[in-house]
């Protein structure tokens, strides 16, 4: 009867222990449902230039184009040859019901050479479309400037 | 007795396993699936030939010409360091009426094209246009 106390005094005592592991693992639970953003994965890490501009977007871009390292182009995700970029954004726009808020998102490194850049502007340029952004990213630290 | 009472509330109580796999879940889920990287865009408005005429006078534009990453500025034959900030001021100052066109040469990043557009900005160009250095050499 004694021991049976002891084992059952004990059981509870273990799950003390884990109130403060608990505690914390709510924290950075927390931490993250709140500071982060959920958001789709880009199909190739992109690491975005740096740059002072604060201006975010109001809507989410109709097209979405991300220019890897490695020169890799992906349209909406979909790995794209250059040449066959224009056709697909002329089919988008006609297709979209809002022209006006129609815009395109360029996601491209801050490494590539704006020579890599050039012709997929060209490419958004043929196809009819002039509202187009470049992602950066803020940036951290200002008065090392 | 008040011993006895505390034990039984002891054995009832939920136990925290479920629920720290649980929340052990969810935290991965969080984790793995937040974004941190503050994402900003650029407007890069690409022309029109229709559009051509709109903008200010040519004589009031001043050409910044982008030749390598090697943090300078060429402008109209002279050259410009980055870090010359007297230099930037005095160049946004007398030139404040017109629009800053950058232009860049093969070869230069696009973070020493936003670099320098970040510079006239922060010494107070009022308007910026990097959108000449993503047009094909042809179209210029």
């Amino acid at each position: 009867m004694k021991i049976g106390q002891n084992y059952a005094a004990r059981k509870a005592n273990d799950d003390d222990n884990m109130v403060p592991l608990i505690n914390v693992v709510f924290l950075m639970l927390v931490f993250f449902m709140v500071a982060g953003q959920i958001r789709k994965a880009d199909p190739v890490p992109v690491i975005p230039p740096q740059s002072i501009n604060d201006t975010r977007a109001a809507t989410d871009p109709s097209i979405e184009i991300v220019l890897g390292a490695d020169n890799s182009l992906y349209v909406d995700d979909v790995l794209f040859v250059i040449d066959d970029v224009q056709g697909y954004l002329a089919d988008q726009f006609a297709a979209a019901i809002d022209k006006d808020g129609f815009w395109v998102q360029i996601k491209a490194d801050g490494d590539l050479s704006l020579d890599v850049l050039r012709p997929v502007f060209n490419q958004v340029r043929l196809a009819g479309l002039t509202k187009v952004s470049l992602a950066t990213q803020l940036e951290r630290g200002q008065d090392d400037l | 007795m008040s011993l006895n009472l505390s034990q039984t509330k002891r054995k009832n109580a939920i136990s925290l396993t479920p629920l720290i796999d649980v929340v052990f879940i969810l935290l991965l889920f969080f984790m793995l699936t937040s974004s941190f990287v503050p994402w900003r865009i650029v407007d890069t408005p690409l022309s029109v030939p229709t559009e051509a005429e709109a903008t200010p006078e040519e004589s009031e534009n001043i050409i910044l010409t982008l030749k390598a990453n090697d943090e300078q500025v060429w402008i109209e034959e002279q050259v410009v360091r980055f870090s010359d900030q007297a230099a930037f001021e005095a160049l946004v100052t007398e030139n404040n009426a017109g629009v800053f066109i950058i232009q860049a040469e093969d070869g230069v990043t696009l973070q020493t094209l936003m670099s320098l557009a970040d510079r006239l900005k922060l010494n107070g160009a009022k308007t910026v246009s990097i959108a000449n250095a993503f047009a094909m050499p042809e179209a210029k």
